[in-house]
């Protein structure tokens, strides 16, 4: 898979468990990062394999073994789960803590993401599509990811934070870098401007207040009456920034990537456009069929999963695309069924850290999709879409997306 | 028949919530389920097996008969 030896597996790994994979790379003339997982079940990689790339690390294929992953935070912590792995790197509130010190944070950011706050937000989003989408409609032709996906989840992200939508150019760029690049130095470097543009924000927010959630961020008290502590607030505010843009930026990209290509798809949406339940199931398939995130655990202690014996500080990485498509839970997995009744899929994760946004993203992409559908009922892929353009790595996605109508 | 939630288990996503509303919501406070009428009428079975099916983490399940 990529021209350079691998560097040797550690000796606790049975060399018929090695795979020499690289979830970053993507082959010559692949068209899709989801293709390189998909690739290797076909192949008959072993259900728990280890490779030697990015540091070394285990990958789960199953979707059991995943939501064990997920929910054994005893066995596999998010703290400083990093891949490759990145020293120091903050531990993130509340993601990269486990229960029960996870509860702290999670218990302050919940209420800003229940269903109940997300429906508040609605007239907000609303707004926000229609004015991005008419800003391109009448022309023909646009970049969804330029000029639709990378700018809507992150103005929302700006306005929930209280900060001006003159920065998104910046806010976008910084995201970009810290999920595409392996360099040391260049990853070390955005780690640092990161840090200083939440100092610098929640600074300006315990100055002067505000309704978004850095504020209550910085103004919430601990069990004792005191402020958080500075370094958890800035890493709550991390966690926050890069979770919730590429994410939804990419799962969008795919998701309009797919609606491009299939009519049939494109009008069941249309006409469940007056009934938001069925217009949900459907999109839920799309939620299923288009997973880009591939997450991170780190081994507590030296153990015995499923007979694979890990060591601590073994690195695991859970590609959600795969167990959503695992064949002894979901019936027919590879065919999108937008009518599919029973979809457990681990999308959002499962267990203590299931995505705590996922309300807010499927919002977002609910009102973008049902928007967007009312000004282009339909619209095609924009010539080929080149293949240099897809990347892989925790977040897969697509440097742009050309469509025309 | 009715339905019973293990909070324990429930990690808010609302998949019951988006699929039964009828029977299903959620608190403003962690975005748990909350099952205001557990004893549903008959003509929600379908929809509330549905929701208890879809539950990410099994945290649904029906039992027979009415509460003690």
């Amino acid at each position: 898979m990529t021209s350079q030896f691998a560097p040797p597996a550690p000796d606790h790994v049975p060399p018929e468990l090695i795979v020499d994979f690289d979830f970053f790379s993507m082959p010559n003339g692949c068209p899709d990062p989801v293709q390189i997982w998909h690739g290797l079940v076909e192949q008959g990689a072993p259900p728990i394999f280890y490779t030697p790339r990015n540091g070394g690390h285990w990958v789960f294929l199953r979707y059991h073994d995943v939501v064990d992953g997920y929910r054994n935070h005893e066995m596999f912590s998010t703290r400083g789960a990093q891949v490759p792995p990145l020293e120091p790197y903050p531990v993130l509130q509340p993601n990269g803590v486990d229960p029960p010190e996870h509860d702290v944070f999670r218990k302050l950011l919940a209420p800003m993401f229940t269903p109940l706050a997300v429906r508040r937000m609605t007239d907000g989003l609303q707004h926000r599509a229609e004015r991005l989408i008419s800003g391109f409609a009448a022309s023909g032709h646009c970049d969804f990811v330029a000029d639709y996906s990378a700018k809507f989840p992150t103005a929302t992200f700006l306005e929930l934070f209280g900060l001006p939508e003159e920065r998104l150019p910046e806010f976008l760029r910084i995201s970009d870098t810290f999920f595409r690049s392996t360099d040391p130095d260049i990853r070390a470097a955005n780690l640092q401007e990161i840090f200083e543009v939440l100092e610098q924000l929640f600074r300006e927010k315990e100055r002067d207040p505000g309704n978004d959630i850095a504020s209550t961020i910085v103004q919430a008290r601990d069990a004792d009456g005191n402020q958080h502590r500075w370094e958890d607030i800035i890493n709550c505010g991390f966690l926050l920034y890069v979770a919730g843009l590429d994410t939804v930026t990419n799962t969008m990209t795919y998701i309009w990537r797919y609606l491009a290509t299939s009519r049939d798809a494109r009008q069941k949406f249309h006409d469940r456009m007056d009934d938001p339940s069925a217009f949900m199931i459907a999109l839920e398939e799309l939620m299923r069929i288009n997973a880009v995130s591939n997450i991170y655990r780190r081994v507590t202690h030296d153990c015995e999963f499923k007979g694979v014996k890990l060591r601590r500080n073994d690195r695991i990485v859970l590609p959600n695309t795969v167990a959503n498509r695992d064949v002894s839970v979901f019936k027919d997995p590879q065919s999108i069924d937008l009518d599919r009744q029973v979809n457990n899929h681990v999308t959002f994760g499962v267990g203590p850290h299931r995505c705590i946004g996922s309300h807010l993203a499927k919002r977002e992409i609910m009102i973008s999709l049902h928007e967007w559908l009312r000004q282009i009922p339909d619209f095609e892929l924009d010539g080929s879409q080149e293949a240099s353009s897809a990347f892989g790595g925790p977040v897969m996605g697509f440097e742009a997306l050309k469509l025309r109508w | 028949m009715r339905v019973i939630a293990n909070l324990q288990a429930c990690q808010g996503h609302a998949r019951c919530e988006d699929l039964c509303p009828e029977v299903f919501s959620t608190d403003a406070v962690e975005g748990k389920v909350v099952i205001e009428n557990p004893e549903f009428a008959p003509e929600l079975e379908e929809k509330v097996r549905l929701a208890v099916r879809n539950c990410p983490e099994g945290a649904l399940r029906i039992a027979k008969g009415a509460s003690a």
